[in-house]
């Protein structure tokens, strides 16, 4: 089959960089005029830039890069100040969390403080990022949609660093900096907490991460199937149907008996993404806090399926008379 | 009939990739077509084997029924219905099912002179199905490396051929596909977002235009795909998504046994530092 | 030298190739089905991986059964405190065996003395009268453990006088100072723990301590004693643990636990019991036998806080699931397959 996919663009326009809707007057802190770039336009947009500044950008760069600088620093002088060993093992460095020793109290600073520092210039910073969004979508006459899609990954990212911590009683129980100790931190709350599989809200999230993918697949693919159509332009085909909608629509209508619409899907798309995250929020809220062991809590609500018993174990620590 | 006031001129004959006008019709809503009356057939089977199956396990909890594969001891051979046999079959339906429905996909585009984007993407779905129950498997030589099939049986063979390999998030390719699921719900956010922002800009303004969704991410993160291009990676991120997931499995067991962390040793090892 | 785009993705393929062919390894795989159907615990080799372990970890050849001479050894020799019952003949094979197991270079003059064989002199000889003592309390009180396969002096040593796999005390030395982080314990590539980024020191809390290792509750809601509460962290601790014992044996998770439930022991097969006692034996033996060598032993010997070497799982197991893949020596040389304590 020979043709064109419209997967890369062939014909790449050149004309002057687009400055942008205009700004009302005292808010353009626009940087730039913005340049093109040859490989990027191959698939997208060529036009990188400008950007606008503002000081809630600002000030989000500047808290993001001191969290940034507190976690390196602790890297670095984990390995003795020895930068061959800072590359060599940088996806094994981490930045903990207090001991829960310390329970809610400010820790000193070599145990446990440089994690607070961070989480709060972090914290600071997404905040500030947050601000910006929503701004910059008030400034421009759009609806805040973005902004609040945004605000449920950032109460995820609260529930997991604060709020449950909060719950807790403890600093200890949130999540170290650090690419593989985030992640063994991952496996140890499952670990601890009886399987995190039998979390119906983890189940839930996944749901919607796996939908969230399927979605996309279907979104992306569909509009470009009827891009020679122009179903791709969206916003003129939401309030004047097109031929590349109507076919976009019957495909999925012939297929599974019903249909969005090319503004419809888009509500699909969102809350699909959004939930995976408010989902994924209340199931780190409600673990440790309400339940203890999620295998034994699907055990109390019948839905742990039941194999053949091949073993006939008993706990050693039962007959043997010893404490453990 | 339940069409769309628009639809009845999209109805034509045509497009049809086995069996001509034989099964070029619409019931209700619904296209059928030679792969229409193929899923069907494969679905009824195959639901109908989950339930005979079932009727011979302990519960009809739906989330604690579960069919299972064979013993290994099978090999790559036939065990009896109630030894894995069950599975097979239904994995046999499954995967007529899924590829009839792909090819029922490449059927409505045909006959919509539409491209045929949607079919391709969901042979990436199909294929990371495939890998798990057919590829892998014989790789490794046993339908039973298969995973059973329950709502939450499922799950204990996830947790299980994880732990298999000590800490299954140190697999490189499971950290690619997990950062292209992440980066998909961001990205379906942010442009869902977006096109509803556009649409509903709150009272008193007007439906915005492209420019705008430019502009809006242009102020933001400095770089706007574009509402075409926006597609193409969206599609790229849900496709890799599930590639990079069917490459995490196929190679844990063909090709690495040992725990995943120790992977990473080659890194640790380069005679640059070792 | 420019190059053109497809040489680029040419030689960008090429370097893949070859970066996966040399950090993966390829079929065929030699697995063993050990729970229920469909449930995935499974332990899989690759075949030639594993040829090459069995190849590895094969009994040494056994000296030929000698006549019984009829007199006892401590008749012939002297300041025999251990072995002073065995007929000559065995006790003279035994020494042979024990040299070829733990200094098959140095020969009997690793222990001994040539001129006076009886004297102490050497500190090797005195450690060997403790670790004769120690192999024969594993073979007779640790059966829970090791069954009546039990061990050898070549079962740690593989004809080392020092065994490959001991572990000493970290230091947990800092090279930073001033506000920088005291160390965790964990966030290294350590080798101990299979290459996790998990705590890298679990051998002193759990295999010389008696640290709990029980992280999971065992009731679905919260428990109302919050002091006995496990944290995430202690979970930590203890995977970093179960991680070594996988690796010492070669095998993994699934070996011992249905991981849908950690912490049922309905759902763990019975080399979990048998690993149960292991961890105990372990942390006896080091606490009575190899820490207090420290006061025998030389400072060459000793690790960095001045600590006696001591043993863990890969001591023995060195990869395997059973030390020299479950071959039982003491049929050989059934002498230490009995209580063999120092008589003072």
């Amino acid at each position: 089959m020979t043709e064109y996919q419209n997967i890369f663009n062939r014909v790449q326009i050149r004309g002057e960089t687009y400055p942008g809707i205009a700004l009302p007057a005292g808010d353009d802190d626009r940087f730039g005029k913005g340049f093109f770039a040859y490989w990027v336009g191959k698939v997208a947009n060529a036009q990188v830039g400008p950007i606008y500044l503002g000081g809630w950008g600002v000030a989000s760069a500047l808290c993001f890069g001191i969290a940034a600088a507190v976690v390196g620093f602790n890297f670095l002088a984990q390995v003795g100040w020895d930068w061959i060993q800072f590359v060599r093992q940088f996806f094994w460095l981490g930045l903990e969390p207090p001991l829960p020793i310390y329970g809610l109290h400010l820790p000193p600073l070599a145990e446990g403080g440089w994690w607070l520092i961070t989480g709060f210039f972090l914290t600071a910073s997404i905040l500030c990022w947050w601000v910006r969004v929503y701004t910059r979508a008030r400034a421009l006459g759009l609806g805040t949609h973005v902004a609040w899609a945004f605000a449920a990954a950032i109460f995820f990212y609260l529930s997991l660093g604060l709020f449950r911590p909060l719950l807790m009683g403890n600093w200890g129980e949130a999540v170290p900096f650090g690419m593989f100790p985030h992640l063994d931190w991952t496996a140890a709350i499952s670990i601890r907490y009886g399987n995190f599989y039998y979390n119906p809200f983890h189940a839930l999230s996944i749901a919607f991460l796996y939908g969230s993918a399927v979605l996309f697949a279907m979104h992306g693919g569909t509009l470009l199937a009827v891009s020679r159509y122009g179903g791709d332009r969206e916003l003129e085909q939401i309030v004047d149907r097109g031929t590349g909608v109507e076919r976009a629509m019957l495909l999925w209508r012939w297929q599974l008996g019903f249909n969005a619409t090319i503004e419809s899907f888009h509500r699909w798309g969102y809350w699909f993404a959004v939930l995976t995250v408010l989902t994924a929020a209340l199931g780190i809220l409600l673990t440790g806090t309400v339940v203890d062991n999620w295998y034994l809590w699907a055990v109390k609500h019948s839905f742990v399926p039941s194999y053949p018993p091949v073993f006939h174990v008993i706990d050693p620590a039962l007959t043997s008379g010893v404490a453990q | 009939m339940a069409m769309l006031s628009f639809e009845k001129k999209y109805r034509v004959r045509g497009g049809t990739l086995v069996g001509g006008d034989l099964f070029d019709f619409w019931v209700g809503p619904f296209y059928v077509g030679f792969f229409g009356v193929t899923t069907v057939f494969f679905t009824l089977l195959g639901v109908a084997l989950i339930v005979l199956a079932a009727s011979h396990g302990p519960t009809w909890n739906p989330w604690e029924i579960s069919i299972a594969p064979p013993d290994l001891s099978y090999g790559l051979g036939f065990a009896p219905l109630n030894e894995g046999g069950f599975w097979q079959f239904i994995t046999i339906c499954a995967i007529g099912a899924f590829v009839s429905w792909a090819l029922r996909q490449v059927e409505i585009s045909r006959k919509l002179g539409i491209g045929l984007h949607v079919p391709f993407a969901f042979s990436f779905a199909i294929l990371a199905f495939v890998t798990l129950v057919v590829i892998r498997p014989v790789l490794m030589g046993a339908w039973g490396y298969g995973f059973p099939y329950g709502i939450f049986s499922h799950l204990d063979w996830v947790s299980n051929v994880g732990y298999q390999f000590l800490h299954f998030h140190y697999n490189p390719a499971h950290m690619i596909a997990i950062s292209f699921f992440f980066t998909n719900a961001l990205a379906l956010a942010m442009h869902g977002g977006l096109i509803l922002s556009a649409s509903n800009p709150g009272k008193g303004e007007v439906v915005k235009a492209a420019e705008h969704e430019d502009t809006f991410f242009r102020d933001v993160v400095g770089y706007s795909s574009g509402a075409l291009a926006i597609h193409r990676i969206g599609l790229f991120l849900a496709i890799s998504a599930a590639f990079w997931s069917a490459v995490c499995i196929v190679i844990s067991g063909p090709f690495w046994t040992r725990g995943w962390p120790e992977w990473w040793g080659w890194w640790l090892n380069l005679p640059v530092w070792r | 030298m420019k190059l053109g785009f497809s040489a680029i993705i040419g030689l960008t393929a090429i370097a893949g190739a070859v970066f996966v062919a040399t950090t993966f390894t390829t079929p065929p795989i030699d697995s063993v089905q050990r729970g229920y159907r469909g449930t995935g615990m499974i332990q899989s080799y690759q075949d030639r991986a594993y040829t090459r372990l069995v190849a590895a970890n094969q009994a040494p050849e056994v000296l030929p059964a000698v006549d019984l001479e009829g007199k006892k050894a401590s008749v012939e020799y002297k300041n025999l405190t251990v072995l002073g019952d065995l007929d000559k003949a065995e006790f003279d094979r035994l020494m042979m065996a024990m040299t070829n197991w733990v200094s098959p270079d140095a020969g009997c003059n690793y222990c001994h003395n040539p001129e006076d064989m009886a004297s102490d002199e050497l500190y090797t000889k005195v450690v060997a009268r403790r670790m004769l003592e120690m192999v024969g309390t594993i073979n007779t009180k640790f059966k829970a453990h090791v069954a009546n396969t039990g061990v050898t002096c070549y079962t740690c040593h593989r004809g080392q006088p020092v065994p490959s796999y001991v572990w000493y005390t970290d230091t947990n030395i800092s090279h930073a100072s001033g506000y920088a982080p005291i160390p965790s314990g964990q966030n290294r590539a350590a080798a101990a723990v299979a290459y996790t980024a998990l705590p890298y020191d679990v051998f002193t809390p759990f295999l010389k301590d008696a640290t709990d290792l029980r992280v999971i509750s065992s009731q679905a809601l919260p428990q109302t004693d919050t002091g006995a509460r496990k944290s995430i962290m202690q979970a930590e601790w203890t995977y970093g643990l179960m991680t070594h014992i996988s690796d010492g044996l070669g095998v993994n998770c699934t070996y011992c636990h249905n991981t849908r439930s950690f912490t049922d022991w309905n759902q763990s097969s019975p080399q979990r019991v048998v690993a149960w006692n292991a961890i105990r034996h372990v942390r006896e033996l080091n606490n009575t036998v190899l820490d207090p060598l420290a006061k025998i032993l030389p400072a060459s010997r000793l690790g960095p806080a001045g600590d006696a070497p001591k043993i863990n799982c890969t001591t023995c197991h060195q990869g395997t699931f059973k030390p020299l893949l479950g071959v039982s020596q003491l049929k050989d040389y059934p002498e230490l397959a009995t209580p063999l304590s120092i008589k003072k």
